[in-house]
């Protein structure tokens, strides 16, 4: 167990080198830089290509390829991701700030997710084909099919026109600073997004529960004459909730990828905002250390993930 | 001995069907069967025909161009003064000249959400087709062969995943030309991974069935094994994948549509979800057409999915 651990997180290690070389050298084979991008802004005295390449000097753009990508390798290990192309400022120290706001919301929906989706994924699979597996099943549907962004423009515009309520768009604070300010921030896309996953964390269950009541031991549990909770919830839930932590954690990557449209939308100064504003600034220092960032949690949540599964089904070894 | 296995294998087969359907029934009435057992399913079912419908006779369906701009006679004119004769008739609410009202430039909504259901479609099944060949293909054989071999299948297939989808297409769009080949591409190798540790899970469970070991003791070749007795097993969470992907992606599509990333021809409904909303206090007719055109369609896709699990899972059929 521990060697496969071991292998497992210098692999991953590998597995993120690899993900961060694709993005760098992708980023710079394709046409496109800051520096035509910042053509507007001119030096007096120079011609508008002067000032390119004026501008892609002082980056450090102008250099070959691998000398770059040696220079950013070793400043990976010095714990440096380069300066920002834009603000100027250290990538580590920007990413540091912008990382909270995006587990916290992370976290928020999980919550609501698992809030919603366990209790109506249990009674769903044992009232299955009832009307009230019916109306659960639409209720989950609906909110899978809805966009989290539809749910969050909704959500706005009701709040605004019947409630005359808006969040506090412009003077984000965080949790610690001022939680009330903070959550009246994270409330909307925190419900918006965790429904959308707590609708598939619930089918999924649902689908599982019934696969698993299926099985020999539950009509053994049955056939004692156990009551239908400790059926229910000692063989059936705890068994099907095994896979569920692995959806879970498959689902980390669509919730980082729904909160950077959630991020933008409600102006949330998290990863997934600061990234779509890197990616169209061409601003390569900001988008490797996302990269980098996101890779590597992904990763390891999955390892963790990996280790967890066979903590909880005793069935599964690796080795 | 080849010849011998499969007659056996057919027998078996026969023996089976003739206890499950003891007689052949009338199209008509299976679909009435299926009609009252899954009036969800039914529903989701229609819901996506119509789609596929709009898809396939846009160019008949829609009622007028969806680019032209439709002009209404100006209130404010008066004969010798500065204003126009004509003004653009845009944000317009619903009316039996444009049923679904019209947008910020006097377009109509009707036939920018039927071109946009070509769109939709277009692109999520392109996107699954790719994705479910090659994520099959790919579940199947690493989790047939183990070993080495599925390790490193998995390390690549995390590195992917590890990659939040919305980052891959957000490189990918700003990286290169924006066109519908390119999204489609993306979109379907986002699925891929999830959709090949999805039947690679399966497939973990079936190579481990009584029948497959039967299989194999008889002298099966790997191939005959995993072609005609693994893949059979797994076709429930295809389905599932199919149904979840395409509604997962024409989702992505629409977020990426909202984000103003995608192309902008030929009409998206995530566009007009995005233009919709910078007026909707005004008028919420664009926002609610293109929201709500995601939204079924998804919902259909979701539907139908779960009907057909449930009816094509042997266990749960003869139950």
């Amino acid at each position: 167990m521990q060697q496969y651990i071991v292998r497992r997180a210098l692999l991953n290690i590998l597995v993120i080198f690899m993900v961060i070389t694709m993005v760098f050298l992708g980023l710079r084979v394709t046409p496109g830089d800051f520096a035509v991008r910042q053509a507007g802004a001119q030096i007096p005295g120079h011609s508008a290509e002067e000032a390119r390449e004026i501008v892609r000097h002082d980056l450090g753009l102008d250099k070959p390829v691998l000398k770059q990508y040696w220079e950013f390798v070793s400043g990976l290990f010095q714990g440096d991701l380069g300066d920002s192309f834009v603000s100027k400022q250290p990538v580590m120290l920007e990413l540091k700030d912008r990382l909270a706001p995006s587990i916290e919301l992370a976290i928020l929906q999980i919550t609501v997710a698992i809030m919603v989706a366990v209790p109506i994924g249990i009674i769903s699979a044992i009232r299955q084909d009832t009307w009230l597996d019916y109306i659960l099943r639409l209720f989950a549907i609906f909110w899978l099919a809805v966009p989290s962004f539809f749910v969050g423009v909704l959500l706005l515009y009701s709040l605004a026109r019947w409630a005359h309520w808006s969040p506090p768009i412009t003077n984000y604070k965080g949790f610690f600073e001022d939680p009330l300010l903070n959550m009246q921030a994270m409330v909307l896309p925190a419900v918006a997004g965790g429904l959308a996953i707590g609708a598939i964390i619930m089918r999924f269950l649902r689908s599982q529960m019934l696969e698993v009541l299926r099985q020999d031991y539950v009509r053994t549990a049955w056939a004692k004459g156990l009551r239908e909770r400790v059926v229910v919830l000692r063989h059936g839930l705890k068994n099907a909730l095994i896979p569920v932590v692995t959806v879970i954690s498959l689902l980390l990557a669509a919730i980082v990828s729904g909160n950077v449209v959630l991020e933008t939308l409600f102006q949330l100064p998290g990863i997934g905002f600061y990234v779509v504003n890197a990616i169209q600034q061409y601003d390569y220092p900001v988008v490797q250390g996302v990269v980098l960032v996101m890779a590597a949690g992904l990763v390891f949540v999955n390892l963790l993930v990996d280790m967890a599964y066979a903590w909880l089904d005793p069935r599964i070894r690796y080795g | 001995m080849l010849a011998g296995q499969e007659r056996a294998e057919v027998e078996v087969l026969a023996a089976a069907e003739e206890l499950v359907l003891p007689r052949r029934l009338g199209w008509l009435f299976l679909v009435g069967r299926f009609i009252r057992r899954k009036p969800l399913g039914a529903f989701g079912l229609a819901v996506v025909l119509l789609m596929a419908a709009a898809a396939a006779g846009a160019p008949w369906l829609c009622r007028y161009d969806a680019e032209e701009a439709f002009r209404v006679a100006n209130p404010n004119y008066l004969p010798g003064s500065l204003e126009p004769e004509e003004r653009l008739d845009s944000r317009s609410g619903p009316s039996w000249k444009h049923w679904f009202g019209t947008d910020q430039f006097g377009r109509d909504n009707y036939s920018r959400v039927v071109w946009g259901a070509r769109r939709s479609l277009g692109v999520g099944l392109g996107a699954l087709l790719f994705a479910i060949i090659f994520g099959t293909t790919i579940g199947i054989v690493s989790a047939y062969y183990r070993g080495w071999f599925d390790m490193l299948v998995q390390r690549i297939m995390d590195s992917i995943q590890a990659f939040p989808a919305m980052l891959i297409l957000l490189l990918l769009v700003s990286l290169t030309e924006r066109n519908l080949i390119t999204l489609t591409l993306g979109l379907g190798f986002v699925v891929i991974a999830a959709a090949q540790r999805i039947v690679r899970s399966a497939v973990l469970s079936a190579r481990e069935d009584p029948h497959v070991e039967a299989a194999r003791a008889i002298g099966c070749s790997p191939f005959r094994l995993m072609a005609v007795h693994i893949l059979p097993n797994v076709a429930a969470p295809i389905i599932v994948i199919f149904s979840i992907g395409i509604a997962s992606v024409i989702l992505a599509e629409a977020a990426l549509a909202f984000l103003g990333l995608a192309p902008i021809e030929p009409p998206s409904w995530g566009m007009m979800l995005d233009e919709g909303r910078r007026y909707m206090t005004s008028q919420p007719s664009t926002m609610l057409a293109g929201g709500a055109a995601i939204t079924l369609t998804v919902m259909g896709f979701n539907l139908a999915g779960d009907a057909l699990r449930d009816i094509l899972d042997p266990r749960i059929r003869l139950t």
